[in-house]
């Protein structure tokens, strides 16, 4: 076959690409997005309470008369294993983090403490990112959630939130609305599917 | 103003007392309304099976006997909305053009158009209102339970004028009857239960009397009723518009 | 099988239809009460759709500046033309891992692409972590909703899939105890398994990042403690900025369960520290459709489920009965493109009543396409022949006033004259349940003639 030149085969990136720009429209606008057309003048405190409450979760106040600690250790009686990423944890934590060889360890953890930057009203959903989270697995793994919010940082709508979470560089970062849950049987709620079992969010 | 009345194919050959109580209605509300004799079907039977160009024929049969009225106005949402939706297959001469802006349900014309607020009509019976989809969905008679905005019906509007009607509250406000045209033959088990479901609902709601703004949802559920011999009457809404009991 | 042979069989027993479409309709109705309560729901579905319909129009854009920035992010990019090389690229991803053991959440891509057999195939072992998946991957099914997989199985059935597989005692049926089984068995699976294979509900091309919506937290539990998450995409799930997840977030759950956000909402980014993350970009049709501008809008769905919830045809028919990956209103759209043979009956499976193009969050004009596939349809499939040469017949009938009226009178006096079992005979399918109205001495014209004259 010599003379015969054959072309290099396209790769798949290639061909996708041109594929796209090929069939694709002449370029639409992007719509302006307008947040107040969503302002609906409710009470954001009020509003988160109830969401979390919808989505099956809980919401207390921080008590100032102890420590988050003694507050949530009150709160599980029965736990065995907790940790709090807090400062000030001391004895609350049972584990050391440091002492993992792996993530699966923390199959046991009873009750977990983090700290949440930014809540939002309209879907009770509180934001975990790297920065609170040394161990990515760990809101999940955990058997019982607990989070702390300061009330100053709810707004309103997840337009809101996401120009606060830009400034912000997040490797990793999940809303948690609730906890773990599944209809998947009929329909029926069942809570407590993979993840947490019960979430509550303390306001502080 | 010069109306045209355009009866729908299946109206004019099975259900006439339909195209007349119509007409009278109309007459009544001193419309200036002509039936045009050379009319058969907006084509609609053919374009929902997919033989959209087997329609093209009715099309222009239907602009040419109504090209120069001011209004056309049917008993049917499903007709007019095919002639305002699905006209685009053929030249948009200003004929055509005409022709389908300004087609109207019977309804919508009462309200929107006349501005009518008051009926002479009377009507003393519980009556379920079936939202036939094309209205509804297609010409937007009314609010429909998917979409968020305020609640209007102008079929509700309209029926609140007739004495003694009482407007009955489905489960189900806006369920499709399941006739959809060929619809009703080639998924002839969905369509069957899906009327089921719709008689049911209205006569779990006390309803005395079955009513739409178009025959095709009508003939189907009646079909039904009366082949399951059920307590249900079925009237085309021009029918209690025009009733005088 | 055609869909209608399909939906009669499904409708043999009706109390189970009854059920099935309770169901469903019990969901649409919780998508009404969580978006009725949101102000300005149809600025948001329209900013939805304006979102996608952007992005589209810019697509080899997006999808090369998502590729940069997650390479920059450590992540490994892939891309697969069909079904076939995703397939060969996760499996070399395992391969080179040396991976037995993978556990799945929910990605309807893989199901279009038959990711489980081909691994199977190679002695791998890969369970789908979702609850609703993981009964009829037990129950050797395919997920007959893509929010819902298990909707049409009963708790009951559920219980006796449980006890075969899951050595669970007999409980009736009992939801909770069911849910707690499985976690147990998925718990053991998330533990030891090798990698991790992911969807993707969104992918973001200013941050190269992408969001995985769970409510079981089982994407999250698998792509955690893998070593490696592979995560599957179609070109159709990227947006252009971070900032509209505010925005999709909004629309997703409350379209699909009524929940104001799914419980989890995981914005993935860099790989754990150690760990590997690999995106595959699949194209498999996709770019076809776009090239269809009375179809492209159908590559703006995110997943919702929310038009087969409406569906009154789906309700009664069962996911089943579209035997497709994508079932119900948006499948018979999507379906047509990729095998127009095969799928030619779906278009036809509505009443093109059009309430899924209201649900829609996206406002795709599902109604309208599926009249479009129609006309399509019966230009390149081959029809049966009576229904051809009866629509030729209608549209001369129809072109003639005159014929019309001879056509009519004699139809008129069949239904006055002949005998019910004749009328209602088994070709006439409309007399099996129904009757046919009784035909009218006088047609509308001919009593307006009548009366014109005695005027």
């Amino acid at each position: 076959m010599i003379g015969i030149k054959t072309e290099k085969k396209m790769t798949s990136r290639e061909n996708i690409l041109s594929r796209a720009k090929a069939n694709k429209p002449d370029l639409l606008e992007l719509p302006v997005i307008n947040v107040e057309v969503f302002a609906d003048g409710k009470d954001l405190l009020e509003e988160f309470t109830k969401k979390v409450e919808v989505v099956g979760g809980n919401v207390v106040e921080q008590n100032v008369s102890e420590t988050i600690f003694s507050q949530v250790s009150k709160m599980y009686p029965d736990a065995k294993v907790n940790y709090a990423t807090l400062e000030g944890a001391g004895d609350f934590n049972t584990v050391s983090l440091e002492a993992l060889k792996k993530p699966h360890e923390l199959e046991n953890l009873d009750v977990l403490i983090l700290e949440s930057i930014l809540g939002v009203a309209e879907n009770g959903a509180v934001w975990l990112s790297d920065g609170q989270l040394p161990i990515r697995v760990l809101p999940f793994i955990t058997n019982h959630l607990v989070i702390v919010l300061k009330k100053e940082n709810i707004v309103p709508f997840l337009h809101q939130a996401y120009p606060i979470l830009a400034k912000k560089d997040n490797d990793f970062g999940v809303f948690i609305s609730g906890p773990s849950k599944t209809a998947d049987i009929e329909q029926s709620l069942v809570i407590g599917a993979h993840g947490a079992m019960t979430l509550t969010v303390v306001l502080k | 103003m010069k109306v045209g009345l355009f009866i729908p194919c299946y109206i004019n050959q099975l259900y006439p007392q339909v195209g007349k109580a119509t007409l009278e209605l109309l007459e009544k509300l001193n419309v200036d309304v002509v039936y045009p004799s050379g009319q058969t079907c907006c084509g609609q039977p053919m374009a929902n099976s997919g033989y959209e160009y087997e329609s093209v024929g009715a099309c222009n049969n239907f602009v040419e006997n109504f090209k120069d009225f001011d209004y056309i106005v049917t008993p049917s949402g499903s007709c007019a909305y095919h002639v305002k939706k699905h006209y685009n297959i053929i030249p948009q001469t200003e004929a055509v053009k005409k022709v389908r802006d300004n087609v109207y349900e019977l309804c919508d014309f009462i309200v929107n158009i006349l501005k009518i607020e008051k009926l002479t009509a009377s009507f003393p019976f519980k009556v379920g209102v079936h939202k036939s989809c094309h209205g509804l969905r297609g010409l937007r008679l009314g609010s429909c339970s998917e979409v968020v905005g305020d609640s209007f019906s102008s079929i509700e509007d309209v029926l609140k004028m007739v004495k003694g009607v009482e407007l009955i509250e489905l489960t189900r406000k806006d369920e499709c009857c399941g006739f959809g045209g060929t619809f009703a033959v080639t998924e002839e088990a969905i369509s069957v239960k899906m009327g089921k479901d719709r008689v049911k609902d209205h006569l779990d709601n006390g309803a005395e009397v079955i009513t739409a703004t178009d025959t095709s949802c009508l003939m189907h559920l009646e079909g039904l009723i009366n082949r399951n011999e059920q307590p249900l009457k079925v009237l085309h809404i021009a029918e209690i518009l025009n009733s005088n009991i | 099988m055609s869909h209608s042979k399909a939906a009669s069989i499904f409708n043999t027993d009706e109390k189970k239809v009854n059920w099935h479409d309770k169901a469903l309709w019990f969901v649409r109705h919780k998508r009404d009460k969580s978006v009725h309560a949101v102000e300005g729901w149809e600025n948001l579905r329209s900013l939805g759709h304006g979102i996608k319909a952007h992005t589209l129009s810019n697509l080899d854009h997006y999808l090369t500046e998502f590729e940069a920035n997650a390479i920059k992010n450590g992540v490994q990019v892939h891309w697969a033309a069909d079904a076939e090389e995703h397939n060969k690229i996760v499996h070399s991803i395992l391969k080179k891992h040396n991976a037995k053991k993978i556990v799945k959440s929910k990605s309807m891509l893989t199901e279009e692409c038959h990711l489980n057999p081909y691994l199977e195939a190679d002695g791998m072992e890969i369970i789908d972590t979702d609850l609703g998946e993981r009964i009829v991957q037990l129950a050797k099914e395919p997920p007959s909703h893509i929010v819902l997989p298990a909707i049409h199985k009963t708790k009951e059935e559920v219980d006796e899939l449980f006890q075969e597989h899951l050595g669970t005692k007999p409980c009736g049926g009992d939801p909770q105890y069911l849910t707690g089984e499985a976690r147990k068995h998925l718990r053991e699976k998330f533990m030891e398994a090798d990698a991790a294979i992911t969807g993707v509900n969104f992918a973001i091309a200013d941050t190269g990042g992408f969001v995985v919506c769970t409510n079981e937290g089982n994407a999250d539990m698998g792509a955690h403690l893998a070593p490696v998450h592979i995560a599957c995409m179609g070109i159709e799930k990227i947006i252009p900025k971070q900032e509209y997840l505010g925005v999709f977030l909004r629309l997703l759950a409350r379209s699909a369960t009524g929940q104001p956000i799914t419980t989890y909402s995981s914005h993935f980014k860099k790989p754990i520290e150690g760990n590997e993350m690999h995106i595959v970009i699949v194209d498999n049709g996709r770019t076809e459709q776009l090239s269809r501008p009375d179809f492209r809008a159908s590559l703006h769905c995110i997943r919702c489920g929310a038009c087969m919830n409406t569906c009154p045809i789906y309700r009664r028919s069962g996911g089943h009965s579209y035997d497709a990956t994508i079932p119900g209103p948006i499948g018979s759209i999507l379906s047509p493109g990729k095998d127009l043979k095969k799928h030619s009956t779906l278009p036809f499976a509505s009443t093109l009543c059009g309430s899924c193009s209201d649900v829609c969050p996206v406002k795709i004009d599902i109604h309208s396409q599926l009249y479009k596939w129609r006309q399509i349809i019966t230009k390149e499939t081959p029809q049966p022949l009576v229904k051809k040469a009866s629509m030729k017949m209608m549209g001369k009938v129809f072109s003639k006033p005159s014929q019309f009226e001879r056509v009519g009178k004699v139809a008129r006096w069949s239904l006055r004259n002949l005998p019910k079992s004749v009328i209602n005979s088994k070709p006439n399918v409309w007399g099996k349940e129904r009757d046919l109205p009784l035909g009218p001495k006088e047609s509308f014209d001919d009593w307006y003639k009548n009366r014109e004259k005695n005027d």
